[in-house]
Order: C-alpha cells, then structure tokens, then sequence
C-alpha cells in the first residue's frame, strides 16, 4: 500500500488544481448574457435541434470498441507472459502463445475479410 | 516487502510446463480446432464454396471426435482427471459427450440442408429490407452457422466434463454465446426469431451471472473451485454455513436455467418458438444432455456431503417443473412452444434422476437423456417438414387432418409424441421407468408419484394433437409435407432410435450401467 | 524501514515531506513543461514557417504560456444551454487529473541523498507501473467522450467519437509494443526496465518496437499527422468546441501534459530512463550517478517534445480511414509478428540452439511467409477480379443515395469544367435511383 500513496497524493493535488481552475474560471470571467452565445456552436448557423438521448451515430464506433475490447484482453494475457518470460522452462511457453496468438488471429483474418476494419 | 522479495528470487526456468493429457483432451481440442479451423474457411474462402466446405468439415470433426471418445471408452480405462485436475475424463462423461456428439450430428442432418430454409441468408440485414431480399435472392447462405454450433457443441462437451467451477464457467460461456447468435438466425419471422436472441442472451447472461457468484461463494467456503476439494470441505465442515448454502444456491440457480426447470423456465417457450427449429432440435437435444450432465457432476461430486441440504430444494424444483411444464403445455395451439414446455416437463423428470443421488440414478439419467435426445430431434425434424406458404405450419389448427393427407409423416409424429408421453415399447418409457425406479430406490416416492400423474397430464396434450391430426377434416389449403432426404434421415434416425431403445433397451441399458458403475471421478 | 536496496524494494519508505515534495514537484514540473513547451512548440513552428514567433511577453516571449493562461482566466466561462451540466463541468477534470498521474512512476534519476534521506529520484513505482500509464491514459479517454458527449453539440459528438475511437485503437498497437520490452526486462516496474537498459538501450534491441511506439505515441497524443478528433476545417475544434475559458484550458493542459508523458515513458521503455548517452558513460565514470541523470533525462524527453513539433511542422493531416488502417492493418500485425519474433529467438538460444540453426530455421520461415503472401496476393487479387459473389453490403455502401438521401457523385461532369446545363439530365438520373 505504501507503494500507492505518492499516487493517492498527486491524485489529490492535480484533482484539487484542476477543480479549482474550472471554478476560479466561472467565477471570474464576465457574465454578459446572450442567447446566441448559450447556443450550440454551429459556425455560425442556426444550430441542429439534438435528437432526444443523443440519437444515433454509426455503428462503426460501436464496433471498434468492441474489437478493442476483444484485442485488449489478448494483451492482458500478453503481459504476464512477457513478464515471466525469462522463467519459462522450455519451449511450452512459447508455444502456447503461439498457438493462442494464432486463434485471435483466425478471429483478426475474419474481421478483416469481412470488412469490419474498413472505415469508409 | 515480502512480495519484491519473491520478484528478486526469480530463477530462470522455475516454471514447469503443465502436464496435459492430450489424448484424452483430444475430442474436445478436435471439435474446438475444426471449429477454429471454420472461422479461417469463413475468412478466406469465397462465399460460394463456403457451405461446401463447412459442412464436411463440421461433420468431420463431429464425427471424429465421436470416435475418439468410442475409442477411449473401449481402450482406455478412463477415470482420470486431466489438465491438472481441470477435466474430469471418467465413464459417465465419455457417455454424455458421446450422447451430445451423436445428437449433433444428427442436428447437423437438419441444419445443413438447405431445402428446408431455415436459416436466413443474412442475419445482419433489416427484417424487410432491400438488403435481406437481395440476400434471399442471390442464394447465400450464412455459413458462419457451422463454427458456431462446432464452438457451442465444444462448449457442452467441455461442460459435461468440468472439474472445477471456473473450467464449468468457461464452458458455459462457450456453449451458451454461439447459441444465442444461432437462435437469430432465423429465415422466417426475423423480429420473433431476434427477440428470441435478445431474450436468451439477457437471461443467460443474467444466470451466468449467478453461476459465477455462486462460485465465488463457494470458493469463498473452500478455499478452491475444484469440485472434489470443494466435496472434502463439506465433508470437513470446514468454513461458513451461510456461505456454503448461498453459494450452493446460486450455483443451482445457474444450472437449472441451463435445465430450463421452473421457476428459471420462463425463457424456453420464447428461445424454443423463435429460434430456428434445427438450432430448437441441436438445443432441446444437446443443450440439455450437457446442462444435465454438469448438474449431474455438480451434486454428486462437490455438493455429495451436502445432499440433507439441497435435497428439500430440488424436490422442490422438481415437482413444480413437472406439474407447471406439463399443466401450461395444455393451453399451448403453437407445436415448437408445446415442445418446448414438454421439455421443461422432461427437465423435470430428469431432475429425478439427479436426486436419487445414486448409481442407479446416474445411470437412469444418462439413458433416459440419449432416449430423450433422439425422440425430440425427430420430432423437431417432423416440425420442420410441415410447411405452407410462410414457412413451417408451427399453428396446431394448420395441422388438423394431416394423418389423411400424409399418413407416414403424421404416424411418426404421433409415435414421437408417444414416446415423450411414456407408452411402453417406446424409448420414453424406458427412460421413465430406469429414473422413477432409481428415485424410489432412493426415498423419493413422492416425487415418483407427482411424476407419473403429470406424465399423465402430459399424455392427455400429446394425444390431443394426435387426434387433430387423425381425426379431424382436412383444410382445403392445409400445409404440404416437403421431404427431403437430410431431413428424412433425422426423423428416421430419431424413430428408429426411439423404437429400439423401446423394444429392445438392454444392450444400451447396460453402456448406461457399465459408465455409471464407477460415478464420477474426483 | 529501511530503503537501501535498488529496485522496486527501494519504494514505499519515503517519510511524509518526501513522498509530499516529491508530488509537488512533479506537479511543478509538469505544468512548466506545459508552459514552456507551448512556448517552444509556437516559436519552433514559426521558424518553420519563416515567421518569428511569440517574443513580446518576456524575454524571448517565454511568458507567453502564462499569458494565455491568464487571458483564458479573465474570459467568459460559457456554458451552452443545452448541456448535460454536470458532465460538462466534470469532463475537464477527468480529463486532466488522469494526465498528472501517469507521471507519477517516471524515474528522474537514480538514487541521491536529499536532507541526508536516501531515495530514488521517482515518485513511486509499482509491479504493474507501465500498467498504470495506460491506465490514465484509458482515464483521460473518457474525459474526452464525456466532453464530446455533454456538449449536446455535433461537432462535439463527432470530435470526441472519432477521438476515442482512434486513441482505443492506437492503444492497441502501443501496448503490443510494450510486451517486447516487458520481456527483456522481465518486469513491468519502470526501475527495473531503466536499470535493465544499463549497457543496451532497449530502442536499439527492439527496434521495430520503438519505431511502432512513436507512430502510435501520435495517434495517442491527437497531434497532426493524426489530429483528425480536432480537425479544424470539419469539426471546428472537435469536442472542446463548447469549452471556453479555464475549462478549456484544462482540456489543453492534458494534452500538453499527455505529450510530456508520452515522450517520458518514451525515454524510460526505450531510451534508458536517466542512463547517459554512450559515449559519456565511456569518458566520465560519474555521469550515471548524483543529480546528473535528470540532466540526461531531460535532453531526451525534450528531444522528443522537439521532434514531435517537427513533425507539426512537416507533415499533413491523414484521412480517417487511413489512419484506422494504419493501426489496425498495418501497426498491430506487425507488432504481433514482431513480438513472436523476439520470443521464439529468445526460447532458442535459451534452449541452446545454436546460431547457425536459428539461422536456417529463421531463413526458412521467412521464406515460407514471403512464399505465402505472394501466392496469397496471386489467389486475392485474381479472386476479386472474378469473384461473383462480392459482399452486398459493400456494394449498398456505394450507393449514391446514402440513408434515403439523394447524394451527387463524386464524378459529376460539371466538377471537371463540363457545362451543367448539358450535365443536368444524367446528374438527375444517376443521382436519385
């Protein structure tokens, strides 16, 4: 734990920075009211009325999210197997990193035959 | 410091490769690897000859790994606890697994065949949309299909043979993930056929979610999640009641949804009604073989000691499985949603076996889940020869007076249908009487009689969709019988099956017998 | 307790001034780092560009940081009406404070003697250190969609998609180059890494490494050639559009910060942390020692802010679908490859293989892979040409008439100086079916 406290510390002192920086800068600008200005930014136009909860956006994201979630965890097991490396006693190690790597990779050669790595 | 202290004792190869026993891994790691190597066909193969290539492959792996557990059953003399303890490669387990992998290839027969259509060219396409019928016009099929139900037959056997929870969590992941993609695959009513998908994974993954707590529990009780350990420490009465009983019931919960047993039922009629009805026959078949085979393993391996504990609650369960599947199945007009509430009815006449808690239970249970297996995969196969203008004539009405319009198939439905009601000189009674035997061997007389009344209930649904079918006028534009021969092959394969283990029921009695005759191993 | 040993050993026992100074510093260190480096990057770039650059707050304009700061202090803090308040006001915060706390495990140096305490010049370091860098990193992700989110505004929205998407997917890439580096060090503690580079810096070893790690050190940092998320002239300023004043200001000291950070983390994976430059160590026994190492430490992570500005400087901003591609098809592939690579040649030789196998069997695999992917690009490229079953879904994307909406081609007679009026009939007819 003693390891996490320096952490804990700067946490504190960057949280403590920063909310006092966004408060300090609402309070003290000017306040000159004006209902353009409290309008979404839209170069100048009149802005796009927001679709209720956000409305929907490509699906393109979603998916990106979800591969990054699915090439993530391959990394979470990377990790420790790097870190223990030098420890391996033959070469099982590395062969069942191999033959691991290889399954996502099966599952990377099928996205990317069926598109869903394009981003049109 | 204690733990920088191990990091700078670290010596260059001090962690030994693990001890696998490849040979006895070896139908799992086929089905998995034929599965793997399905997803690369899917990836590199062009989309005409894809179906071409799966499908041998699909039934190549099956059938292989069939083998193989043939072999080991015959050669080996398998008790053994393999990949350091993960799984368990014992009689009983050879004999689920190889139960899940015949009944695969037999669901197999129905979904490759193509005539039938049951399964949508292109899932990803809007129910009604330009796209879909672009999709159904240019003949593609979504051949993705065939790796999931290898990953999801994987998964069972993997299931069956679990030896500590978190191998068994696994496993029911695997199993359950491609089958929730599979039951959306439908041609026909898409949004039933999606809405099925939806409801399936939500409440899966909701009693996954249970299984995995309840696992924690008990880990929290034992120390470990092996099975065996977990069997020493009840045993031992070694840590906290509370913990034990909560993480008992919390792992029974997500079995039983598995089982689909009452009151975790609730998703089997929708799953049974919209999914597409070979996918229905690989789940009501295989599903179900493995769901009660890690059942089976969890209470009389781990939660032994335990049975004065559970045994109140699984009654309990297994009263109210019978009688609710069995009472609801009469108000059901739609044939897949009667089915699938036999079959919770039939989850709970199992669950009998699993009670007696004893050799004779094991053994009624295993014969009575390859009995079951062949007769609903029949009659599934059955449904999907039914059909009309939009597709399989699931309404029971659109069925009145087939017996005279196609007297072999609806005489083949009606034996099926026997079958499950328990008319002797059908496997259904067989399977029947070897559980209800074992439970009354064990004390359970009670439940033998709530048993046999709503067999009896039971009975009284079958026999009125075998009157609709014989005795009642023909509709001018009733649905047509569209043989053919995959098709034709499952539904004789199921009744011959359902007929010999009815007749003739000794030779299989005994397999049965000889793979219970060691339970499981620890 | 006592804190001699070297290493991870040596953490955890600093008394409270230490452990408080230490915090404080680096906080100092950081925010002048992004004052100065704003200062830099601004007369580097004008230099570049022919022009001079900042020079009239201070000498040399070096104030010219502090006067932005104040000047956003003093301006109107908008906050649009449509905002998800709470949000809004938190996104800067989430955004920043992760920034400030990866910094907290780069080595600065080795041990020195501050007011007679023993210590290692680093705010703390863990087991899992480079774990908590990507960590804040993924933290600092948030901020951003949050921003992009509560904005309530599309360009917004837009901005902070396309930047979580393209940091999620740089990440990949940058922690695949990490795995080859853990290997080596066999530990994830910055410590042991910068001391495991004692006599080879690990960008020399591992070179593709490296080189993967810069490219994805600027999608992480959403710095040209990869700035697509701000994208001036699509996006206005992508998801802080909304964001003015000291609010804003939060959003671009992250990003300064995230810079520093990176070329930190940079400089400790690959670099050597605070060890000398080689021919130093070879004339002046006593530059890996005392307060020296910080000056090393200095001059390469200033390098690196300097050729991330070059960069600025030189080269154009990517599409966004180049830029996915890069990461996805191209850097993480590669990283994968690589790091097989470097594990199978390790097993061998610690397996005792020797040279001239390693050499065949490295030899023939390489060949078997180029054999491969020529004929693979034989069998791909005459597949497409007659492949009759092209994806449907490809082919709907094409179609001139996205979402219901007739859209022109791109291929308009008239874009080329053909008269509209001869071209108006077949833009109708090829634009609407």
């Amino acid at each position: 734990m003693d390891l996490y406290i320096p952490i804990i510390v700067l946490g504190v002192l960057a949280f403590g920075f920063a909310g006092f920086s966004v408060v300090m800068g609402a309070l003290s600008g000017p306040k000159r009211w004006n209902k353009a200005k409290l309008e979404a930014y839209e170069c100048g136009i009149e802005p796009t009325p927001q679709p209720v909860g956000g409305g929907r956006f490509p699906v393109k994201y979603y998916l990106t999210a979800m591969l990054f979630i699915v090439f993530d965890i391959e990394i979470i097991f990377l990790y420790p197997w790097a870190v223990a490396f030098n420890r391996f006693a033959g070469w099982f190690g590395l062969i069942e990193m191999v033959l691991f790597i290889a399954t996502v990779l099966v599952a990377y050669a099928y996205i990317w035959r069926r598109g869903g790595l394009e981003w049109d | 410091m204690t733990g920088s202290a191990v990091l700078n004792t670290v010596a260059i190869g001090d962690i030994q490769a693990p001890h696998l026993e490849y040979g006895q891994l070896g139908p799992m790691l086929l089905v998995f690897g034929v599965a793997v190597l399905g997803v690369l066909v899917e990836a590199l193969v062009g989309r005409g000859w894809r179906q071409f290539i799966q499908v041998p492959l699909t039934f190549a792996g099956l059938a292989g790994a069939f083998v193989w557990i043939l072999v080991l059953g015959v050669k080996d003399k398998p008790l053994h606890v393999a990949a350091e303890g993960a799984v368990g490669v014992d009689a009983p387990t050879l004999f689920l697994q190889g139960t899940i992998l015949v009944l695969a290839l037999v669901s197999l027969l129905l979904i490759a065949d193509r005539q039938n259509g049951a399964f949508t060219p292109q899932a990803s396409a809007l129910p009604g949309s330009d796209a879909e019928r672009e999709g159904i016009a240019s003949g593609t099929v979504q051949s993705e299909l065939y790796p999931l139900m290898l990953f999801a037959v994987g998964g069972m056997m993997l299931f069956t043979a679990a030896n500590d929870l978190l191998t068994m969590f696994v496993a029911l992941e695997v199993m359950s993930l491609p089958l929730y993609i599979m039951c959306g695959l439908a041609r026909r009513r898409r949004l039933l056929s999606q809405e099925a998908a939806v409801k399936y994974f939500l409440l899966g993954a909701f009693s996954s979610a249970f299984f995995l707590y309840g696992t924690a529990l008990l880990y929290g009780y034992a120390g470990s999640v092996r099975l065996s350990d977990i069997a020493t420490a009840t045993g031992n009465n070694a840590g906290s009641e509370p913990l034990l009983l909560a993480g008992i019931a919390l792992l029974s919960v997500g079995l039983l949804f598995k089982l689909g047993a009452v009151p975790f039922q609730a998703w089997k009629p929708d799953v049974y009604q919209g999914a597409p009805t070979p996918v229905t026959a690989l789940m009501a078949s295989c599903t179900l073989v493995a769901a009660v085979g890690a059942t089976l393993r969890v209470f009389y391996v781990a939660l032994e000691n335990m049975s004065w504990d559970w045994r109140p609650m699984m009654w309990g369960v297994a009263i109210l499985t019978m009688l609710v599947g069995a009472i609801i199945a009469i108000t059901q007009t739609d044939l897949k949603r009667m089915l699938a509430y036999s079959s919770i009815a039939h989850a709970g006449f199992l669950l009998t076996g699993v009670i007696a808690t004893s050799q004779a239970g094991l053994s009624g249970t295993l014969f009575y889940l390859a009995a079951y297996g062949f007769t609903t995969i029949g009659a599934f196969a059955v449904i999907t020869m039914v059909r009309d203008a939009g597709g399989e004539a699931g309404h029971l009405s659109r069925w009145a007076g087939l017996g005279k319009r196609s007297p072999v198939v609806a005489g083949v439905f009606a034996f099926f249908l026997l079958a499950f009601a328990g008319i002797p000189l059908t496997s259904g009674f067989t399977g029947k009487f070897a559980v209800f035997k074992a439970a009354i061997d064990g004390g359970a007389t009670p439940l033998v009689v709530v048993g046999v009344i709503s067999s009896a209930i039971a009975a009284f649904f079958y026999l009125r969709v075998i009157v609709v079918m014989f005795f009642s006028e023909p509709a001018a534009d009733g649905p047509a019988v569209v043989t053919t021969i995959p098709t034709a092959a499952a539904v004789a394969l199921g009744a011959t099956v359902t007929v010999v283990l009815g007749v003739l029921p000794q030779p299989m009695l005994d397999v049965a017998g000889q793979a219970a005759s060691h339970l499981f191993v620890r | 307790m006592k804190c001699t040993t070297e290493g991870i050993a040596g953490f955890g026992c600093d008394p409270w001034w230490l452990i408080g100074g230490k915090a404080l510093v680096i906080f100092v260190f950081l925010v002048l780092t992004v004052l100065l480096s704003m200062w830099v990057e601004r007369r580097v770039i004008g230099r570049m560009q022919l022009r001079i650059g900042p020079n009239r707050c201070g000498p040399f304009g070096l104030l010219q940081g502090l006067a932005d700061g104040v000047k956003l202090a003093l301006k109107e803090d908008i906050v649009p009406a449509g905002v998800d308040k709470v949000v809004f006001w938190l996104a800067p915060v989430v955004s920043a404070v992760p920034a400030f706390i990866s910094f907290i495990i780069i080595p600065f140096g080795p041990t020195v003697s501050i007011f007679g305490h023993q210590t290692q010049l680093q705010g703390t370091d863990l087991p899992v250190a480079v774990l908590l860098v990507l960590a804040m990193s993924s933290m600092g992700i948030y901020g951003i969609v949050l921003a992009g989110w509560s904005s309530m505004s599309p360009y917004s929205l837009l901005g902070g998609l396309r930047s979580s998407a393209q940091m999620i997917s740089y990440e990949i890439a940058m922690s695949l180059s990490f795995v080859a580096v853990f290997m080596f060090a066999g530990s994830m503690s910055t410590s042991q890494i910068v001391a495991g580079q004692q006599h080879i810096w690990y960008g020399v070893l591992l070179l593709p490494s490296f080189l993967i790690y810069i490219i994805t050190m600027m999608g992480e940092s959403n710095r040209i050639p990869f700035d697509l998320p701000e994208g001036e002239g699509e996006l206005v300023g992508g998801f802080h559009t909304e964001y003015s004043s000291l609010k804003f200001a939060m959003f671009f000291l992250a990003e300064y910060i995230n810079l520093a950070t990176l070329s930190a983390l940079a400089t400790t994976l690959f670099l050597g942390g605070w060890h000398a430059p080689p021919p130093i160590t070879t004339i002046w026994a006593g530059a890996n020692s005392g307060w020296w190492p910080v000056l090393w430490f200095l001059i390469k992570i200033w390098a690196f802010i300097f050729f991330f500005i070059w960069l600025r400087g030189s080269l154009p901003r990517v599409r966004y679908d180049q830029l996915m591609k890069l990461g996805w098809k191209v850097l993480m592939p590669i990283s994968l490859g690589w790091i097989l690579l470097v594990a199978t040649i390790r097993t061998a030789s610690r397996e005792g293989l020797n040279q001239t196998q390693l050499l065949i069997y490295g030899g023939i695999t390489i060949a078997v892979v180029l054999v491969g992917s020529f004929a693979w690009d034989l069998v791909a490229t005459s597949g497409r040409q007659v492949d009759p079953y092209a994806e449907p879904e490809r082919a709907t994307a094409a179609e001139p008439a996205q979402g219901g909406f007739p859209v022109p081609p791109l291929d308009l007679p008239h874009y080329h100086g053909v008269l509209p009026e001869t071209a108006a009939r077949k833009e109708v007819s090829s634009g609407t079916h």
